[in-house]
């Protein structure tokens, strides 16, 4: 793929999924009736509209350069986890080595990027709501971490197209059951959504982006919005096989088993609670990372045998 | 030039201008990520250099532990949000003397050692060769240092634990009661 085509193609599919991560959520907003104390102004055409006509208002001695930058960081970050992904068994937009290790990488700026949209406003919600993130986004990303590395040990190889490679036989969310919930719980953690967004959340009056407003506001829910695509894809090559399928053509597959991760993502973050950070997280500590140790030792059993 | 010459003069630059601006900025939380940016351009130099998996793996690394040194220099500092200013740099004497001598030293090593030239063919793999020397040859010293990162992880948690060696810091106290009216009547 020439790069123009590469970026083409990711910028492409990153807009359309933003579409698509709107529609999923005025569906759940249809199904499940509207979320309770949320601003009213997430990816609708109506937003979309007040977003452009409001002009942004700012706080008192704000960081502004890392105040208007997270947004951009947010969604650079989103498009760099996108264009890793394999849309044919043997390429992708970007094919590197350690694409595993990137996307990693792509998770821990994305916390750095929600921290600094908090901090970064000089205002008390916000820097509630970041600090809180850090804390969980953290902890979740440190069990992501063991769950991807179960991932990529059938494979014998960091880089995604070997990983998609390796599920030609029984995908991995099969072989090592326990691996795509615990990620799912990061994508959730990441795309700031139900019982793990301890950073934009209403009981923080909308934490990191409190004190959003206009442009910068849309451009923070279009971030948002990105990312979701972005995990739902990753997720979909790590764990559902990728672009493999029968009948058919791999892009399609990927497309389809995407959308399933994100559908699956929009319904999980409307019907699971929210628990208090500290319990949150001491449940993380104590529940979740011992569960992806177990993870890592079926994978490595799996691999040995 | 070549392409790739500007890439690196550019991300050393980057490099060494994050690094000056990590000790002229105000907030320990903007000195961190300045110090994070730096160590983003030295990653995408390993890059440069063919080291794919070192050169990931030390951006996403760095991002942690920035982000976890910002959350634990708020932790123990006076300043609660890291937003209000205060100077990064202490002891002037002593950290002029120690950054001229550390600059000369590094820098007569780097111009009188003969450094290996050794190009690896395209396409040469190199992450399992690089897991290999790791977990082989040199596991006692990569074993150590991991060890002695987690003790001193292990001592940071305890020290900042809510419930330390004199026992829960908020011993006693009463989180406020949502009825407002509560204080008045106990």
């Amino acid at each position: 793929m020439s790069p123009l085509g590469a970026l083409g193609v990711t910028l492409g599919v990153l807009v359309a999924g933003v579409v698509l991560v709107g529609l999923l959520d005025a569906l759940a907003r249809l199904v499940l009736g509207p979320v309770p104390l949320e601003t009213p102004d997430r990816l609708t055409l109506e937003g979309l509209r007040g977003a452009v006509r409001r002009q942004s208002l700012t706080t008192e001695h704000p960081d502004l350069a890392a105040w208007r930058l997270a947004p951009a960081a947010y969604l650079g970050l989103a498009a760099a986890g996108l264009a890793l992904v394999p849309v044919a068994a043997d390429r992708a937009a970007v094919d590197v080595e350690a694409g595993i290790v990137v996307w990693g990488a792509v998770e821990s700026l994305t916390v750095i990027a929600v921290f600094l949209h908090g901090w970064s406003s000089n205002s008390l919600l916000p820097l509630l709501g970041a600090y809180r993130f850090v804390a969980i986004g953290l902890s979740v990303m440190l069990v992501s971490m063991f769950v991807l590395i179960g991932a990529a040990l059938p494979a014998e190889s960091l880089r995604l197209t070997a990983i998609v490679e390796s599920q030609r036989g029984l995908w991995n969310a099969v072989r090592q059951p326990l691996g795509l919930p615990l990620f799912l719980l990061l994508g959730l953690a990441i795309t700031l959504r139900g019982p793990m967004d301890y950073a934009d959340s209403a009981d923080l009056a909308g934490g990191t982006s409190a004190e959003d407003s206009g442009a910068p506001r849309l451009a923070w829910q279009f971030a948002r919005a990105a990312m979701l695509v972005a995990f739902a894809t990753m997720a979909a090559t790590v764990f559902l096989g990728g672009p493999l399928g029968p009948l058919l053509p791999g892009p399609v597959w990927l497309l389809l088993k995407a959308g399933f991760v994100a559908a699956l993502l929009v319904a999980l973050g409307r019907l699971l609670a929210r628990p208090d950070a500290s319990r949150m997280l001491t449940f993380i500590w104590v529940v979740l990372l011992p569960l992806s140790f177990l993870d890592l030792a079926i994978a490595g059993l799996e691999t040995l045998r | 030039m070549s392409w790739a010459d500007a890439i690196f003069w550019l991300l050393a630059a980057t490099a060494l201008l994050a690094g000056w601006r990590v000790f002229r900025t105000d907030s320990m939380v903007r000195a961190s990520f300045f110090l994070l940016a730096s160590f983003i351009a030295v990653g995408a130099i390993m890059l440069m250099l063919g080291a794919a998996y070192l050169g990931f793996a030390t951006i996403f690394m760095m991002a942690v532990e920035m982000m976890v040194m910002a959350l634990f220099m708020v932790m123990f500092m006076m300043n609660p949000a890291g937003l209000n200013p205060m100077s990064m740099v202490h002891q002037h004497g002593l950290a002029i003397v120690a950054g001229l001598v550390t600059f000369a030293g590094l820098g007569a090593f780097a111009l009188s050692v003969d450094l290996p030239s050794r190009p690896l063919p395209a396409g040469a793999e190199v992450t399992a060769p690089l897991g290999r020397e790791l977990l082989g040859p040199s596991m006692l010293v990569f074993e150590s240092a991991g060890v002695t990162l987690l003790a001193t992880m292990i001592c940071a948690v305890v020290l900042s634990s809510r419930s330390g060696r004199f026992g829960p810091s908020d011993a006693g106290s009463v989180p406020p009661s949502i009825d407002p009216t509560a204080q008045e009547k106990s």
